[in-house]
């Protein structure tokens, strides 16, 4: 396959849960592409429809109750309103995708190393040795000690960062080009949190993988993403290279989540610069731009004509906003 | 230095186990500290290292199994009853989860009165006045929200009314324990503003207890990092952070992640995981992960000794030693 065009393509994708209520569009007219071998992160609080649209990527969603439009495409296969059938060719072998609780995402009943056999023997069609020795080797992979006797433990001897790797044992057993991992380490310790960013990073360059990191932590994106996507209330409000949208953000909602965050560097009792107000209700969205009721810089535009992506620059930077911060000068 | 005020907590090798005589568990095992009046301690450690356990031994809402907590003079840990009671008006505690501390079904005006219900301490015209001005400090307006139910407010909001509550009394001491880790980002940075604004109008001393280190940092005096129930090392947050002398520290600090492209992104990271406070290492019990660890820590617990001006580390190999 040629690696010019791009792995995923996602055109103006549109998610509507029916509720008694009315319908919740918890992600609108979302438009990203992802090249081979990048790391696109996900971003925004909670809410602002992350995980819905990586799971809507790759064509996870209820069977009743959502209008799903627009289009995903991964490979050139179009994954909107695909036949279960035609899913499952894709699911495990093309995309892998990674859940946020590693203590829920394995079956406590079911030993480590068959959860990992599953998908080698019924979707790779390898005979009962040759998935046990593979299993053993993608345990190996992830830095699992002494994999041959924890292929046959159970989940609940396991730690949560251990489980974690697990989980990412299986999702790598299909040889996947796109992983997707939803919040891969929230709930997990810091220095936890460290080492399996750090096998993430490695097994992406050493497999060729693309990954997609759906995370509220700007931390967790700012040195392992190449691009990033900032999400509120179901929108994309900024995209951008990832050192564009930290030191030139036009977004006034990408700037306050860089700057309400507490910084290390920061010394003690630093005033964190806060928006007032909290996400929007998906349910009743605002007419104009979703930001608009928080925003310092809201004008009466704003309110009433929501705004689209507008290009920063030639550099593939887009930001929606009708009042967007100044580029600092001298800023490299 | 905060060591020429009074201490208004002073903790000495507070210990808690759990379980039966065969399987103890200490996940607390003798810890000492004080907080002086007016500032905040950051307590910081990963999970199951004791830090909420010991935040919960000084309320007592577990009870200890040994040592000495003495607030404003007072021995805690043998209080009973009534004193006991009356003790808890002037500590308050702050929990992680803002949903399920309040009472989904109760309106706002008498979660926050329940504590002077309690005590009957206002009544009638003064006790709504004394709710409408607590709402009032923590931002939530109680004429429009006072009688609502706790179960229609976001986590931010119920954070708020949390506080709201703890303040009834007027506590000295307020024990927060990860009390912004459930929130968004633009809602943890409110809440942080608004303890910041509370403590100083209300000469509150607190127990900030999490494990983002960089929230800590934002709050605190000097912080406290605790591992397998034990504090390794504690001092003014300025220097800890800066020259972390635990071996320990500097791997937390390394892991932390910085909203920031240029910093450096693989850190040396620590390796495996603590092991089981149920059987924990002879000696320093950071030593089976520790890069630097020799006999000695095997061998020999290192106690809590002076390095620099009210810092204190427990460890036989200082980093400041190391880089000599």
């Amino acid at each position: 396959m040629s690696d010019s065009s791009p792995l995923l393509e996602v055109t103006d994708l549109c998610t509507t849960f029916t509720t008694p209520t009315g319908p919740v569009a918890a992600v609108s007219g979302v438009s990203f592409t992802l090249n081979h071998d990048e790391t696109l992160g996900i971003v925004g609080e909670s809410g602002s429809g992350k995980t819905v649209l990586s799971r809507t990527v790759m064509g996870l969603q209820p069977r009743r109750n959502v209008v799903v439009t627009g289009s995903s495409r991964l490979n050139g296969v179009e994954l909107v309103g695909a036949s279960e059938a035609e899913k499952r060719r894709v699911w495990g072998l093309e995309v892998a995708m990674i859940f946020q609780d590693p203590m829920t995402s394995l079956n406590p009943v079911m030993r480590i190393g068959k959860q990992i056999d599953e998908i080698l023997r019924v979707r790779r069609g390898l005979s009962r040795s040759a998935a046990r020795d593979r299993a053993i080797e993608l345990l190996e992979l992830v830095g699992i000690p002494s994999p041959t006797q924890r292929y046959r433990e159970y989940p609940g001897a396991l730690s949560g960062g251990m489980r974690q790797r697990v989980v990412i044992a299986a999702a790598l057993a299909g040889s996947p080009q796109l992983l997707m991992a939803d919040e891969p380490t929230t709930g997990l310790d810091v220095t936890i949190q460290a080492q399996i960013l750090n096998l993430l990073d490695d097994l992406r360059a050493r497999l060729r993988m693309s990954v997609v990191l759906v995370t509220h932590d700007l931390g967790v994106v700012a040195t392992r993403t190449s691009r990033l996507v900032v999400m509120y209330a179901g929108r994309v409000v900024e995209v951008g290279s990832t050192r564009d949208l930290f030191a030139r953000h036009r977004m006034p909602y990408t700037r306050a989540l860089l700057e309400g965050s507490p910084r290390l560097s920061n010394p003690a009792h630093t005033r964190l610069v806060t928006i007032p107000g909290r996400p929007p209700n998906l349910a009743q969205l605002p007419a104009g731009c979703s930001f608009a009721p928080r925003c310092a810089y809201a004008t009466a535009q704003c309110h009433v004509e929501r705004p689209e992506l507008q290009p920063a620059d030639g550099l593939g930077h887009y930001f929606a906003c009708w009042n967007p911060l100044p580029t600092p000068t001298g800023v490299s | 230095m905060s060591d020429s005020r009074q201490p208004l907590l002073k903790v000495r090798d507070l210990t808690v186990t759990f379980g039966p005589r065969r399987r103890r568990l200490s996940a607390v095992a003798g810890v000492s500290f004080e907080i002086y009046e007016g500032e905040t301690l950051g307590l910081v450690g990963e999970s199951g290292c004791g830090k909420s356990t010991t935040g919960r031994a000084l309320m007592r809402i577990v009870e200890p199994s040994g040592g000495s907590v003495e607030l404003d003079g007072v021995e805690v840990t043998s209080l009973k009853g009534a004193a006991l009671r009356r003790l808890r008006t002037r500590m308050q505690m702050i929990f992680q989860d803002p949903i399920s501390s309040l009472n989904p079904r109760r309106r706002v005006r008498d979660i926050v009165a329940e504590p002077l219900d309690c005590w009957q301490s206002a009544k009638g015209e003064d006790r709504r006045r004394v709710v409408d001005e607590l709402l009032h400090q923590v931002g939530i307006d109680p004429d429009l929200y006072g009688e609502r139910f706790a179960r229609q407010f976001s986590g931010g909001q119920c954070q708020r009314i949390s506080i709201a509550r703890s303040l009834a009394m007027k506590p000295k001491l307020l024990i927060c324990d990860e009390m912004v880790s459930a929130l968004d980002v633009s809602v943890q940075a409110q809440i942080l503003n608004l303890l910041e604004d509370l403590k100083a109008q209300y000469g509150l001393t607190l127990l900030f207890i999490a494990h983002d280190l960089a929230v800590v940092k934002n709050v605190s005096d000097r912080v406290a990092v605790m591992y397998l129930g034990k504090i390794c090392e504690i001092g003014p947050s300025d220097t800890l952070y800066e020259s972390p002398e635990h071996p320990y520290t500097s791997f937390l600090l390394g892991a932390a992640l910085e909203a920031d492209p240029d910093s450096p992104a693989h850190r040396e990271v620590l390796s495996g995981e603590p092991p089981s406070p149920l059987n924990p290492p002879s000696g320093c019990r950071f030593r089976t992960r520790c890069p630097l660890a020799q006999d000695r820590c095997t061998s020999e617990e290192p106690a809590l000794r002076e390095v620099g001006d009210g810092h204190r580390v427990a460890c036989h190999f200082p980093l400041s030693l190391e880089r000599r």
